[in-house]
């Protein structure tokens, strides 16, 4: 690590992680991405091509990126403490890590879209976001890049959820329940910020789909809040966390 | 500048059951301390408290005279080693000691020199190391912090015997070149009682004693010699424990022997020795009492 100081280790602490991260994923990403890429084509030959498909690979970014976040914390929680890593820097080092890796899966959303854009537009094939029951067509370069510039925010949202996760399991035996509220504001939001269709069965819709009278900027305005309330509260629950006795 | 160690009125709760109760201790700095206690009597809690992995429920935990809980200048300089280490299983040993670069003071040469003496692979995967070589490398990380209190808490464990005793000494030659505040705790107490200065026997949540080793020693003796001359010597004192060789018996007490006494069994042909540690422990922690 390169500044290690006592003063800038929680930033170099964060980098190092979200890049100790993007590398270790390196590889699952590359797959999904060659995946994402290849299918189309090949689907071609059979049948014509009318769904985006780096909109699915997109989509299942934001649950990885959840999971991504919570198991991390979970994991390297005591591992930190023991190098002598305060709570406080940890959730800086987290903040950090959160935005290096929502940027860079962002930025790689964006591409695959533009880049997919391009391929559908050679083909005359049709860049249609498909959700429960909802199409949205990307019919330009324009719509592509608007559509695929909330990617970077809805990751970050999606961290900030699966790290209250792991935060709050970690905590506590029964920290895991925090899925009861998290789970359904964090679809509110990205149903909102995303203008998809409503997540869940039809009972849920009414928490699920709370925010989807939201306007564009509103909506980031909300998930922007949302997401610093939710920094807030997983460092509220850091510091107070004590490390796990072993089991042997 | 190595740590000195206070805990005042201290008690650690989990859920209702006090793990440490009123805990009152003050360990000078640099020297090495044996922390001693039979199993569950707090001595994982206490070590656990001293580096900030937990928070006492009760009362004030200061280590070089500052609280430690969030205070980053103390607990970086801090390294608490458990049993099995706390590593990232995912990572490989080379990955898991690099992370030790955010100590302010790790060293990573020396981690290195360690790991190639005590045979550490560096390319394998922390979770597919044995038992013995994860303890090493929870004992290499623990060194090469060069932490200014640095606490080993069975970290011998699955150790073969040349490792552990390699171990000790490596420790010691650290601890002679860069003085500095050392616990450990362990249950192999006649290993450890040559290197210890201090000993702090914690039972049942609470400082049954902190002495010298010296004054440990004092307090019983071990008298050696021709078994019907050591068993008229011995006769009336709290026996600890018995060797018998042919002849030649071998008899711990756990009473100071006063001086009329002494010099009456020397004159008998007795010889007399210090009591062993962990006779004393066995004996202080009222051997009566069993369980795991």
């Amino acid at each position: 690590m390169a500044d290690t100081t006592l003063a800038n280790r929680r930033h170099t602490l964060g980098f190092a992680l979200g890049g100790g991260a993007l590398k270790y994923f390196s590889g699952w990403i590359a797959a999904v991405v060659v995946l994402a890429s290849a299918l189309p084509p090949i689907i071609a030959q059979y049948r014509s091509i009318d769904i985006s498909a780096w909109y699915i690979a997109a989509n299942s970014g934001k649950i990885f990126t959840a999971i991504v976040s919570g198991i991390f914390l979970y994991t390297l929680l005591a591992g930190m403490i023991a190098q002598g890593v305060t709570r406080r820097e940890l959730a800086v080092s987290l903040g950090w890590f959160g935005l290096l890796w929502s940027a860079a899966l962002g930025a790689l959303a964006i591409a695959m879209f533009l880049g997919e854009h391009a391929l559908y537009s050679a083909f005359d094939w049709s860049q249609t976001l498909q959700g429960d029951g909802g199409e949205t067509r990307l019919d330009s370069v324009g719509a592509a890049l608007e559509f695929s510039a909330r990617y970077p925010l809805v990751y970050l949202l999606y961290f900030t959820g699966g790290a209250i996760i792991g935060a709050a399991a970690y905590r506590s035996d029964w920290g895991w329940l925090v899925l009861v509220p998290v789970v359904p504001v964090v679809l509110a939001l990205d149903g909102a910020l995303m203008r998809t269709e409503v997540w869940g069965p039809g009972w849920a819709s009414a928490v699920t789909g709370a925010a989807n009278g939201l306007g564009t900027w509103q909506a980031v305005a909300v998930v922007l809040v949302a997401v610093a309330a939710g920094a807030w509260i997983v460092r509220g629950i850091l510091l107070g966390t004590q490390i796990r006795a072993k089991q042997a | 500048m190595s740590f000195s160690v206070s805990l005042r009125d201290v008690t650690l709760k989990y859920g209702d059951t006090e793990a440490l109760s009123d805990v009152g201790l003050t360990l000078e700095a640099g020297k090495i301390y044996g922390l001693l206690g039979r199993n569950g009597a707090g001595k994982t809690s206490l070590l656990s408290l001293l580096a900030a992995f937990r928070k006492p429920s009760n009362g004030e935990v200061l280590v070089d005279g500052r609280p430690v809980w969030e205070n980053i200048d103390v607990v970086s300089r801090v390294a608490l080693v458990r049993e099995g280490g706390d590593f990232d299983d995912s990572e490989t040993v080379l990955a898991t000691l690099e992370t030790g670069s955010l100590r302010p003071d790790w060293d990573g040469d020396y981690a290195l020199k360690l790991a190639e003496r005590f045979e550490l692979p560096l390319r394998k995967k922390v979770r597919d190391l044995s038992r013995g070589k994860r303890s090493v490398l929870g004992a290499v990380c623990g060194l090469a912090a060069r932490a200014e209190l640095a606490m080993f808490d069975e970290v011998h464990l699955g150790m073969d015997a040349p490792t552990r005793d390699a171990f000790y000494k490596e420790l010691l030659a650290e601890y002679i070149d860069r003085p500095h505040t050392v616990i450990l705790s362990t249950h192999l107490i006649n290993e450890v009682a040559n290197y210890l200065e201090e000993v702090v026997i914690v039972d049942k949540g609470r400082i049954l004693r902190h002495e010298d080793v010296e004054a440990f020693q004092n307090m019983g003796a071990t008298l050696t010699g021709p078994a019907d001359v050591v068993d008229t010597a011995a006769a009336g004192l709290n026996v600890l424990a018995e060797q018998r060789l042919g002849g030649t018996k071998s008899v711990t007490v756990a009473s100071a022997l006063d001086p009329q006494t002494r010099e009456r069994v020397v004159e008998a042909g007795v010889e007399i020795g210090p009591v062993g540690l962990q006779d004393l422990f066995i004996h202080l922690t009222n051997p009566d009492r069993t369980g795991a």
